[in-house]
């Protein structure tokens, strides 16, 4: 082959990455239309499970209002932080689970056998499998999330960017984790009580101040689930930008996110389904 | 005559009591067989105890002497737990209902001989009994571990005295949110903000007593309270309320929250058309 050729199969092999990058762009755009439209279906619904969503987060802030009223500052913390705090983790998870609402999802359907569908479909399995599916209750979180920031955030252009960021970070954590549960199931077979209770312990310490933690539990928080990374956004990227944190964060959601994609990969290998015909509901 | 209709109603009761404690008796058994299940949440209520111990530590500054509005560490920490084994403790009617509703298996509850609201009364009050006990265990050895022994003398007695009532109110108050399934489908909704009334102004997270005077009063006018507040600070401050005035409290809230319960039910029910079942 010449020097030429190989500079034309190069040039195609990168056409042809970029088309796929675009059909999957324009196939996720797809997939998120078709939920929109499915919970536009029953608007009412789905007005009222994401502005019961809403009220329900503000519940949690009024808690720590009072909580606040009582004891003004708890290890550093102020209300304000609480709220930020708040604010990226529902935000985060706002739009997470509205783009990708299977992600906490992934053990149940693996149990089922529900993969098949995926399976015979020629897009990535595991994008596919995450953005089938708009949680209602999540636009509720995500437009808490934006209501706080504007309500008590620093509305300069480096607050606003830094805002994105936490809402990117902890989305991105979020599903990394839970899916990375979620992958059990290819292991152990019903893993979904075990997986929901990781989901769950994982949203419950993302939202404590994560500065009220010594020892042994703080380590925890920042390693094996990595809550912490979320619960000290508000302290570490919003309040007082520091470098070393933002980039162990930064680096702890991509480690988390390519462990969640290798598991995934992994299980896929180990997949077996009985005999059910299932259907994308 | 009279003494006859007399026989027949007690005839009546003896045997719809007998149909609800078989219920009662196989829903034990069922959580008996999901021993994982317990395990896990079990478990979550370990973790989310132990996050309480630190932020109340952090709020005291670790002074185990200090007293806020009547409560020292200890007893704010053995307070939480009794919230959280009642709140615990509490099995998820609002989905169970609404399922029922949406796949139609509500018209096979309807045609049996017994009360549909009785039935889930009995069902609810034996997992609720179980799984209290269960809870209160678990939270209690983290609490034991972390501030020391329940020294609350006769507090245990005010705490079992008051938790029944407390878990009837529990499940009136969730019922009228599940028979809101009958109009609406959808109650998850409903159920968050309920579980976050019970969480906030019933005193699940923090006592009434660390709340302002004016929202002290509110909640005084609300049921919540002797759902949880009632029991849990009878519990760790026996006296520092009648208890009599709190029984009273709780049968007024009963009576009221009953009869909005029927009275949801029958209109409910009049208007559902079920499609299968």
């Amino acid at each position: 082959m010449s020097t030429e050729d190989n500079e034309q199969a190069g040039g195609l092999r990168s056409v042809s990455r970029t088309g796929r990058l675009r059909g999957t762009l324009a196939f996720l755009i797809t997939c998120w239309k078709v939920n929109l439209a499915s919970a536009m279906e029953y608007r009412a619904s789905f007005f009222m499970m994401a502005g019961m969503m809403f009220i329900n987060n503000f519940m949690w802030l009024f808690f720590w209002s009072l909580f606040f009223g009582k004891f003004q500052v708890v290890n550093g913390w102020e209300m304000g932080d609480v709220m930020m705090m708040w604010a990226v983790g529902a935000g985060g998870f706002g739009w997470a689970n509205m783009l990708f609402g299977n992600f906490n999802r992934i053990a149940p359907i693996v149990a089922a056998g529900q993969l098949d569908v995926y399976l015979s479909q020629p897009k990535p399995v595991l994008l596919h499998v995450l953005a089938s599916r708009m949680s209602l209750t999540a636009a509720g979180d995500f437009f808490f999330g934006l209501v706080v920031y504007a309500w008590v955030g620093n509305h300069s252009l480096a607050g606003l960017l830094q805002f994105l960021l936490g809402l990117l970070l902890s989305g991105l954590l979020f599903m990394g984790i839970t899916i990375l549960a979620g992958c059990l199931a290819f292991f152990i077979g019903n893993a979904e009580g075990l997986a929901q209770q990781v989901f769950n312990s994982f949203v419950a310490l993302s939202t404590y101040p994560s500065d009220i933690f010594k020892g042994l539990a703080r380590t925890l928080l920042f390693t094996l689930l990595p809550a912490g990374f979320i619960s000290f956004l508000p302290i570490g990227l919003l309040r007082d930008f520091d470098p070393a944190f933002v980039w162990k964060a930064v680096a702890a959601t991509l480690a988390f996110g390519a462990l969640a994609v290798l598991a995934f990969r992994l299980g896929l290998k180990r997949y077996a389904s009985g005999n059910a015909i299932t259907l994308r509901g | 005559m009279g003494s006859r209709v007399f026989g027949d109603r007690l005839e009546l009761l003896s045997a719809r009591s007998k149909k609800a404690g078989a219920v009662a008796r196989i829903t034990m058994k069922q959580q008996m067989a999901y021993k994982t299940d317990f395990i896990m949440r079990a478990s979550f209520m370990l973790m989310i105890l132990y996050v309480f111990v630190q932020l109340w530590s952090a709020a005291y500054d670790g002074d185990a002497g200090r007293v806020i509005n009547g409560f020292t560490l200890k007893q704010i920490i053995w307070y939480l737990v009794f919230t959280e084994a009642i709140t615990m403790g509490v099995p998820a009617l609002c989905g169970l209902i609404e399922n029922e509703v949406k796949n139609g298996d509500i018209a096979i509850r309807l045609i049996r001989p017994l009360s549909y609201i009785g039935y889930h009364y009995a069902a609810y009050l034996s997992e609720a009994v179980f799984r209290f006990y269960i809870h209160l265990a678990v939270g209690g050895a983290i609490a034991w571990l972390c501030v020391g022994p329940p020294t609350f003398g006769l507090g245990w007695a005010g705490l079992f005295s008051l938790t029944l009532g407390a878990l009837t109110i529990a499940f009136l108050l969730n019922m009228i949110v599940a028979l809101c399934a009958l109009w609406v489908e959808e109650t998850r909704g409903m159920e968050f903000v309920l579980h976050k009334l019970q969480f906030t102004v019933g005193g699940m997270l923090l006592p009434l007593d660390l709340m302002p005077e004016p929202l002290q009063r509110v909640c005084a006018w609300l049921p919540f309270q002797a759902m949880l507040y009632f029991p849990a600070r009878t519990a760790v401050n026996f006296g520092a309320a009648p208890l009599l005035q709190q029984f009273v409290i709780q049968a007024a809230w009963i009576a009221v929250l009953a009869a909005a319960v029927m009275l949801m039910y029958r209109r409910g029910v009049s208007k559902l058309h079920v499609n299968g079942g």
